[in-house]
């Protein structure tokens, strides 16, 4: 039992029919508020907040099922329960209009007064419940914002981690077998930071996603300072799933670090240019080119864990990878069907 | 240009990390201060160009509180750097003129190209 009585709003302009309803709810122990007009009810529960209203259908200003309408349409009040009441030579498509405006129940007077109590206590029921719900949405919300406040959290500490140790080494082998596992990382953590300030957090735009990571292997290759590389990223608009956001871009990172590493132009700087569109039939294609020589022979490659990365990363997308060679160009392509995501939109 | 930066971050490894970074593209770190009273503190002996502040020390926002301190006693500005950057964090910082919001896990180059700007656009005014 609670202590404090239930608040129910009684909206009728009848004086004696609003005197006989308060009457009975009086007795059954519900503190009562009374309004004549529907403007005077609209205004009070926007202040007071009863957890019912019961309403009246013929109000002097606004029709009844009009301030219904209101109540259930205005996000601050919209939880409210509304019991429609209307005299009995009221036609069903006025009780079928007002159930359609949001009124959680219609009773027809004269009503006995056992039936509106029950009737009025099994809407506070619901609305009890309903709160508790809602109380339980807005915990769950905070619980996984805090949640992803700590991944993301967690991930620049690993990333920070070893950036610092990084800088520790001396000898050039360890320094880019550390840069590497940074770069790597980094791909796979920067999703994070787009992920949840998306309207859809199960999809990753990836035009934002791999220009910001060009820009951090731009600056990390040092390639602006000595000019000896330029790289171009041209990616369509398009979302692809979280985890084949993170294969190509893991994709991306390995072609382009090793493009940076063989690149040898005959001339000039070395151009390394990203592409990643849509290539018909429901196919994505990613390109990674260079203008440079390809490599001569690519056994020693095929050991080397980038390549071995880009074998299985393209298998993860069902994706074929093939290589273009050319005068004065070398192209990877892996080509992926575009997997229809699984979308999800706030339900608001 | 080169700036004098104050890092306000409570977790010493992304705060050191945030110092190499502004370090390394020829600026000044003024002091690695953890909390608020530790930002007035470094930033009472000196005057920082602005600072690199994280929104949540200790689990709260008090990063807005040592912002709002920087900024009403000496109109130092702040780029903001959180895990959380939704609109509604966004629009407490904005009667502290921000000069940027970098997310968590940031990219370096993220970072960088935030203290450019706000190089640049400090040197503007």
């Amino acid at each position: 039992m609670s202590e404090t009585p239930e608040t129910i709003l009684n909206v009728n302009d009848n004086e004696a029919a609003r005197y006989a309803t308060t009457r009975i709810l009086h007795r059954a122990g519900f503190k009562v508020l009374e309004a004549g007009t529907g403007g005077e009810a609209l205004q009070i529960i926007r202040e007071d907040l009863p957890p019912l209203v019961i309403l009246d259908i013929n109000l002097p200003d606004l029709n009844g099922v009009e301030v219904c309408r209101r109540i259930k349409t205005d996000p601050n009040t919209s939880s409210t329960m509304v019991l429609q009441m209307s005299a009995t030579n009221i036609a069903v498509i006025d009780r079928v209009n007002s159930l359609a405006a949001g009124a959680d129940s219609f009773l027809v007077e004269p009503v006995e007064p056992e039936e509106l109590e029950a009737v009025s206590r099994a809407l506070l029921r619901l609305y009890r419940s309903e709160a508790a719900l809602r109380r339980a949405l807005a915990e769950r919300e905070l619980l996984l914002k805090e949640v992803n406040h700590r991944v993301k959290n967690s991930l620049q500490l690993v990333l920070s981690m070893l950036s610092l140790q990084g800088h520790r080494f001396k000898e050039p082998e360890t320094r880019e077998l550390f840069a590497k596992a940074i770069s790597r990382v980094t791909a796979i953590a920067a999703i994070h930071e787009r992920l949840y300030q998306d309207a859809d957090p199960l999809t990753v735009e990836m035009h934002t996603y791999l220009t910001g990571l060009g820009a951090e292997l731009v600056r990390a290759s040092g390639m602006e300072e000595n000019a000896q590389a330029r790289l171009q990223i041209e990616v369509e608009e398009m979302r692809l799933p979280t985890e084949h956001g993170v294969a190509v871009a893991l994709v991306v990172n390995e072609l382009v670090m090793n493009a940076l590493k063989h690149a040898q132009p005959l001339s000039g700087p070395a151009v390394i240019s990203v592409r990643l569109e849509r290539h018909g039939n429901g196919q994505v294609r990613l390109t990674v080119a260079d203008n440079g020589a390809a490599p001569e022979q690519p056994g020693s490659e095929v050991t080397g864990l980038g390549t071995q990365l880009i074998r299985m990363l393209a298998r993860q997308l069902n994706g074929t990878v093939s290589i273009e060679r050319a005068a004065g160009t070398y192209a990877v392509h892996v080509t992926f069907p575009l997997q229809s995501a699984v979308s999800w939109r706030p339900p608001y | 240009m080169a700036a004098t930066v104050l890092i306000v971050e409570d977790q010493v490894l992304i705060a050191w990390h945030l110092a190499d970074l502004v370090a390394g593209a020829g600026h000044r770190v003024l002091a690695m201060a953890r909390d608020p009273a530790g930002a007035m503190e470094a930033a009472a002996r000196e005057r920082p160009d602005f600072a690199l502040m994280d929104i949540r020390l200790h689990g709260g926002t008090s990063g807005l509180e040592a912002a709002r301190m920087l900024f009403e006693c000496w109109g130092v500005r702040s780029i903001f750097i959180s895990a959380n950057l939704d609109p509604a964090t966004r629009a407490q910082t904005e009667a502290l003129q921000p000069l940027g919001f970098v997310g968590k896990p940031f990219l370096p180059a993220d970072v960088l190209a935030a203290v450019e700007r706000a190089v640049k656009s400090i040197s503007v005014q």
